[in-house]
């Protein structure tokens, strides 16, 4: 068995131009030195049915062995306000906000404070282990606490406050519940002792979901999961109606002095700061990015996204597993040379440290630089999806795996390692601790499932294709979803024809817009895939490599969104599938998604569109009376795993040309959820014609073209028999003619 | 939040259809038919409520051997590795672990030329 955890890194920036600098943050508990190259990958699926792992050494300037630390992630988002003056200028005081606890009694969680937890000293209101609001100060070496005598509910927005005061010597804690019916009311106000004076402890910033571990404010913990809405802090002793009146407030005209603080969380959506409404100004950062544009205490349902009215989206959802970036300190860096042809690289390292060879890859992307292509064929780098998928734990947590799966769960040492070590960060897929969807994903932490050796789903099958080109001896440049996000239609317009993976799923309004106008522009586009350009996500606006998405109330989820939480918050456009955003894939490629067969694959039936003469240059050498593709790695078929199928409904251009099928799935064949309008039996694969794979061709505009075969599983037959079968001869055919740049 | 609840799988199973049991081990694999459609359902869906964990494989040799192991259900706990159980094809592996929940939800042991491992 091979150990591929135990030296885990990623890499900065995770796509570079030839002449640019990429650093490798490497970490291991266990491993001192590793042997580390840089190698060109060919293809990183480790299965012995197919060509296995193939990479080539390059030769780099830095020392082969590496010297490792261990960097611990520190996961946990929260916000966090320096200290400042105003913080301190006070004694009776009053805190409260709207929360929505989503694991009240699983441990004890911070909600707001100026605390230190190292001396246990300042003030905290939180859920304390049991789940009950409590309000803790504290200064020299003395305590003083007062909690509610009930616990609060899991999804549920109640107003919780608390305050002290020090004329009367009293502590106060408070909760008001929204909706107090139906055995839901928690409200209460219990009142303990408290002191007549304090002292603040010095240097320690105000957090809001969580606490500082000490003064340098640089550890949190007690971090809290679940929204948090519209923050006060007001120097004064309120009762809960005035508390409430605090926080109801959405504006403040009259400037009050002893409003110390009052937080918007819907001002700056997309940064990494909060704004304080108050005339002290006191803004904050946040940590490893939580979930903003969250529907608040007051979401009426008036709207479902938060441009249309952001004061009923003052809520951040905090999750004590949020993780953004793992702030590792760079171990290698390396300047790639400017005559490296892009593609997908990686450093491999490996160490004899125990009972097993230690070999783990940290992946990295060479684009072709903008503007400077090196041949007349690019690869696209599906960095959306890969993002998407980054640290995918849905086997390991979601009831339906092994169902949907058709068998046991086979696990991988990565996915043993990722059970283990949640703080390594979990893909869209997945759900928090808390049970809320994982919405936002980023690259500046180890991403398992994206380098040779990982799960195969996505990163490892793309590289068979790449291994195809290298067999074939085609010259290709890789460019990358994240680059054609930025700029467009540049990236793509230098190539006659331009391929996309087995599995574009993950597509930006920018990203669909750069292959709509390629297309339309005579660019040659082949869809080597199923289930593409199916979400559309949204880049962050400043930090690189980090997608959002929002599941939405359709298409084929592994979680639910909230009610009013579809809009993303990088940038306020809806999320959800294309296709409920009125451009289904089919308008693009000819072809949508429709279902997915685990059982096994299939291969296609020519039909009657691939016989026209014209098309003698798609299916030269091919024999139309034979299966297309009845082998293949995943599932021994070339249709199958995520398919897709013409509608022409849906926006197959009239002008498609139907080429195969393959719609005998069997009762494995399982449609996606927004192919069935209502309830009925017989929607299997096994009776079902709707759910199948379609192979199209279609010209577009100026001579352009597009060819698809709706298949995760196409790629992944290009290598059987030695690379000679009609998988690999079709789209050899056309990709040659697709390289001729005599229209279509 | 929507969520899937593993006790939803209620077919009810009948420890006497051994017929089922047969049709599984010839072709661990499938095809299978409507009623072991129905049976291996619920076994997959169920994850082993009566163990510590769900039965899962680890991968020890891409392609060639696999090990049982034990997931449980609660995330960040390590998944347990059953040594002395290794397989070297998936098909052995599925029967291994049909055999055991098998018995478990019929509270019953299968009969000895039911109860070997697969050729």
């Amino acid at each position: 068995m091979t150990d591929t955890t135990s030296v885990l890194g990623y890499a900065w920036p995770m796509v570079v131009s030839p002449g640019e600098e990429v650093a490798f943050h490497l970490s291991s508990p266990s491993v001192s030195k590793a042997d580390a190259v840089l190698v060109r990958v060919r293809c990183g699926d480790p299965d012995p049915a197919g060509p296995g792992i193939r990479v080539q050494e390059m030769a780099a300037p830095f020392e082969r062995t590496v010297s490792l630390v261990h960097q611990p992630i520190r996961p946990g988002s929260c916000a966090i306000v320096a200290d400042t003056p105003a913080l301190t200028s006070f004694q009776s005081f009053t805190i409260g906000t709207f929360v929505w606890p989503t694991m009240p009694g699983d441990r004890a969680q911070t909600i707001l404070s100026r605390w230190r937890a190292d001396v246990q000293e300042g003030w905290r209101l939180g859920l304390d282990a049991d789940g009950h609001l409590e309000f803790v100060v504290a200064a020299g070496g003395r305590t003083w606490r007062v909690a509610t005598g009930a616990a609060l509910l899991s999804r549920e927005w109640v107003l919780a406050g608390a305050s002290w005061d020090a004329e009367a010597g009293r502590l106060a804690v408070m909760v008001r519940s929204v909706d107090p019916q139906g055995g839901r009311d928690r409200s209460e106000r219990v009142e303990a002792d408290g002191p007549t004076a304090l002292e603040w402890p010095a240097a320690v910033p105000l957090v809001i979901a969580a606490h500082a571990g000490d003064a340098r404010g640089e550890l949190f913990d007690g971090f809290y999961d679940g929204k948090i809405d519209r923050p006060r802090l007001h120097a004064s002793v309120q009762a809960i109606d005035g508390l409430y009146r605090l926080c109801e407030s959405v504006n403040f005209p009259m400037a009050d002095a002893r409003l110390i603080a009052a937080w918007d969380f819907s001002r700056g959506m997309a940064g990494e700061s909060v704004t304080d409404l108050s005339a002290h100004h006191l803004h904050g950062r946040l940590r490893q990015m939580p979930t903003r544009g969250m529907t608040g205490a007051n979401w009426d349902g008036s709207t479902d996204r938060w441009t249309d009215c952001p004061e009923q989206y003052g809520a951040i959802h905090f999750h004590s597993d949020d993780m953004a970036d793992a702030e590792w300190e760079p171990t290698v860096r390396f300047t790639v040379p400017a005559e490296w042809r892009s593609g997908f690289y990686a450093l491999r390292l490996r160490a004899d440290a125990g009972d097993e060879p230690v070999e783990s890859f940290v992946a990295f992307f060479v684009r072709a630089e903008l503007g400077k292509p090196r041949s007349r064929l690019a690869f696209v780098a599906s960095t959306g999806t890969f993002l998407a998928y980054a640290n995918s734990a849905l086997r390991l947590d979601q009831v339906h795996a092994e169902a949907m799966l058709e068998g046991v769960l086979t696990l991988s040492r990565d996915d043993v390692y990722i059970q283990e070590h949640r703080e390594v960060g979990l893909s869209t897929y997945d759900t928090h601790a808390d049970g809320s969807g994982w919405s936002i994903s980023s690259a500046r932490r180890p991403i398992l499932n994206m380098r040779p050796r990982g799960n195969v789903f996505n990163y490892g099958n793309d590289t068979h294709f790449i291994d195809w080109l290298e067999e074939t001896g085609q010259d290709y440049d890789v460019i990358t979803d994240d680059d054609i996000h930025r700029h467009g239609v540049q990236v793509l317009a230098p190539y006659t024809c331009v391929v996309t993976g087995s599995h574009p799923e993950y597509i930006s309004r920018e990203v669909w817009d750069a292959f709509d106008a390629y297309q339309r522009g005579g660019g040659r586009h082949m869809y080597l895939g199923g289930n593409g350009f199916y979400w559309r996500i949204a880049y962050h606006p400043t930090v690189p490599h980090t997608i959002e998405m929002r599941r939405g109330m359709t298409g084929l989820r592994t979680w639910e969104g909230e009610a009013g939480e579809t809009a993303l918050a990088f940038t306020g456009e809806p999320s959800s599938t294309w296709r409920s955003n009125g451009r289904p894939p089919q308008r693009l490629v000819g072809v949508g998604f429709d279902g997915q067969v685990f059982t096994h694959s299939s291969p296609y039936r020519w039909l009657d569109g691939a016989k026209d003469p014209a098309l003698s240059w798609l299916t030269e050498g091919i024999d139309l009376a034979a299966p297309l593709g009845d082998f293949g790695l995943r599932g021994n078929g070339a249709a199958g795993v995520e398919i897709d199928r013409v509608d022409w409904s849906l926006g197959s251009p009239p002008g498609t040309v139907w080429l195969a099928t393959a719609d005998r799935l069997g009762y494995g064949g399982t449609p996606a959820p927004e192919e069935i309008r209502t309830l009925h039996r017989g929607v299997m694969g096994d009776q079902n014609a709707q759910v199948r794979a379609d192979l199209v061709y279609f010209p577009t505009a100026n001579g352009g073209a597009v060819f698809s075969t709706g298949s995760i599983a196409w790629v992944c037959a290009l290598s059987h028999a030695g690379y000679e079968n009609n998988v690999s001869q079709l789209t050899g055919n056309v990709l040659k003619r697709f390289l001729d740049p005599t229209p279509l | 939040m929507l969520v899937t609840y593993p006790e939803a799988a209620h077919w009810p199973i009948d420890p006497d259809r051994l017929d089922l049991v047969e049709e599984f081990r010839r072709q661990p694999r499938g095809p299978h038919g409507d009623e072991l459609q129905k049976l291996l359902h619920r076994l997959r869906w169920a994850g082993d409520p009566d163990q510590p964990g769900r039965y899962v494989l680890i991968v020890t040799q891409p392609g060639k051997e696999w090990m049982l192991g034990r997931l449980p259900r609660q995330r960040g706990r390590p998944i347990e590795l059953m040594r002395n159980h290794v397989f070297t094809s998936i098909a052995e592996a599925e029967w291994e672990v049909f055999k055991l929940r098998w018995e478990a939800v019929t509270g019953r042991t299968l009969p000895p030329h039911l109860s070997e491992k697969l050729a």
